[in-house]
């Protein structure tokens, strides 16, 4: 076949004419081979984001199509108090995107640095990142509830337990340190690779010009890690953003109260057990909103940096 | 050459060992803690919730295959990932390669309009994405869940086909622009063979996500349970038989532990090549 195929090339472009026909022939079967996906990512994704603005208008319910309201969904989201919490959380969970940079990102330069035992640190603590938020949440249910194993172990240590995920006060940050937990391995990576194209000169440059460790850290390494700095920051936090839905729906399904519910989550519960389709529409576009921003300083970094 | 500096460098790194040493250990815990638990009885799980499992069991497997139903949302997950898996093969490779070496109008277009895709998780069109699987009859249905893991996880997909696609060498693709009606022939003779480095890694990436997926088989598979929302059912039915529940857990994430096992490197570096470019 490749044979065969490399003969025909070597035929092929004799005259104008049939040179137009491939072209078009060609054009032709590309569109076809495009299809598929095409077809695929516009009727589950980019007609469904127009038509969910359409829904977002109207009062429509899972058997009526409603009428159409206007900004009314809108506007009652200012006055629901389970939306002004989903997005009171969502301040407390973009607050916490330093923490979910900065762990990764010093882990990864004294991997690079060499500390001992890098190659066994870089494999294991990519392992939680595998494994499903189901998986991960459904152990720590066990281990977090308030007769698991962790408040058996403070209570040997003569510390009263806590109900770490029934309680509104710690639910939303002990679901925030799992996320955290689950998800630093692939941040290592990330920083990893941009420590990879790190020059060694100019370390051992500063080195030898007498700089101690921080001030290495400090003025040459975080400084040329700028770009993955920056491009981390809005992945993490578009992640965080879409993609705590298992965790929370495992770990403490929204509560208590509504605690732990993120815009994400009450898209969901509106939609479903709320039964308020149109309403969880509203709240959808007010997230897309949200990740609409963040994809556009991300594309904004990498063509900035696409341009050094 | 050993300088002071260097001196204290090399304390201060091994003083961090410490601290990292017990991060790890962290990450292994979990799964020791399923895999340690699902071997005790209940009572032996009462008497010593920290213990080894001094008489091991099966028991609880067993109890959560058949009792719990976990056979069949193992085989209902099995279907759903290996059918997607596929498919997004197929389909990103053939996108791939019409994208990165055949000319056709508003090609650089219709590649955005796929990345554009990326902005849209299924969050952001939930209500509408449900409405279009009822209006399809999708509801319920395993190609329904395929069609939906494989709509989801294509943008990537089709990203690192033409990425891969297009740095093969020029007299390859230039082979490849024959005569129209052989290019069916041309894509899979020649390209889906030479895509096979991609298409594995692609293959690895996107078994994880569909095997982790919850909230996309929350929503289209309420009847048939796939394995994550069926350990999730799990967790409020079995909450005071932790054995029983860990064996579940085991099971669920056993083919992906060694998938990992397996795959380690290409996991990593697929994910870093797809983290810092896409």
């Amino acid at each position: 076949m490749t044979a065969n195929s490399l003969r025909q090339m070597g035929q092929a472009a004799p005259t104008r004419s049939r040179r137009g026909r491939g072209r078009r022939a060609e054009a032709r079967v590309a569109l076809l081979f495009l299809l598929p996906a095409i077809l695929l990512v516009l009727v589950f994704r980019i007609f469904p984001l127009f038509w969910g603005f359409a829904i977002s208008l109207t009062s429509a319910t899972s058997t009526d199509p409603g009428q159409f309201i206007g900004a009314g969904n809108y506007l009652r989201a200012l006055d629901d108090p389970n939306f002004r919490s989903a997005m009171a959380n969502a301040v407390v969970v973009l607050l916490s995107v330093p923490i979910f940079v900065t762990i990764p990102m010093l882990l990864a330069i004294l991997i690079h640095q060499g500390v001992p035992g890098r190659t066994f640190f870089r494999s294991v603590y990519f392992f939680p990142a595998i494994l499903s938020s189901v998986i991960i949440g459904s152990i720590f249910s066990v281990v977090l509830s308030f007769n698991g194993n962790l408040n058996a172990l403070l209570n040997l240590a003569g510390i009263g337990g806590v109900d770490w995920l029934g309680h509104s006060a710690t639910a939303l940050p002990v679901t925030l340190a799992i996320q955290c937990w689950s998800t630093f391995g692939m941040g290592v990576l990330i920083f990893l690779a941009g420590l990879s194209t790190l020059s060694k000169d100019m370390v051992e440059a500063a080195r030898l010009d007498g700089a101690k460790m921080w001030q290495i850290w400090w003025h040459v390494i975080i400084p040329e890690l700028r770009p993955i700095i920056e491009f981390s920051t809005v992945i993490t936090t578009i992640g965080l953003l879409t993609s705590m839905f298992g965790l929370i729906y495992v770990l403490t399904g929204g509560g208590p109260g509504t605690s732990t519910t993120v815009p994400e989550y009450l898209i969901w519960a509106a939609q479903g057990r709320l039964n308020r389709p149109a309403y969880a529409a509203a709240i959808s576009m007010v997230l897309f909103f949200m990740t609409s921003i963040l994809a556009w300083l991300q594309i904004r970094i990498l063509s900035r940096n696409a341009n050094i | 050459m050993v300088s002071g500096a260097g001196k204290r460098q090399r304390l201060a790194l091994r003083i961090a060992a410490v601290p990292m040493g017990l991060l790890a250990l962290s990450c292994l815990y979990p799964i020791f803690f399923a895999v340690n638990n699902a071997f005790k009885t209940r009572d032996d799980y009462m008497r010593d919730r920290f213990g080894l499992a001094t008489q091991p069991t099966l028991d609880n497997f067993v109890q959560a295959w058949t009792r719990a139903h976990l056979n069949e949302y193992f085989l209902n997950s099995v279907i759903a990932t290996l059918g997607a898996v596929i498919l997004l093969m197929v389909v990103s490779s053939m996108a791939g390669f019409a994208l990165a070496s055949l000319r056709f109008p508003y090609r650089r277009f219709l590649f955005a309009v796929i990345l554009s895709s990326l902005m849209i998780p299924v969050q952001v069109v939930l209500v509408p994405f449900m409405r279009t699987m009822l209006a399809l009859n999708l509801v319920n249905t395993h190609i329904g869940l395929i069609l939906s893991y494989t709509a989801f996880f294509l943008p990537f997909s089709v990203y690192m086909m033409t990425a891969f696609y297009s740095g093969l060498p020029r007299e390859l693709i230039e082979a490849a622009r024959i005569d129209g009606a052989k290019l069916l022939q041309v894509w899979w003779h020649v390209m889906l063979p030479l895509g096979m480095p991609a298409l594995v890694t692609l293959a690895i990436l996107n078994t994880l996500s569909c095997w982790n997926d919850i909230l996309i088989s929350l929503l289209v598979m309420q009847k048939h349970r796939t394995l994550m929302v069926g350990i999730s059912a799990l967790k409020g039915q079995y909450s005071d038989q932790i054995p029983l529940f860990t064996a579940g857990i085991v099971i669920a994430a056993a083919p992906i532990v060694v998938l990992y096992i397996l795959f380690q490197r290409r996991i990593v570096s697929g994910i870093a090549v797809g983290a810092v470019k896409g």
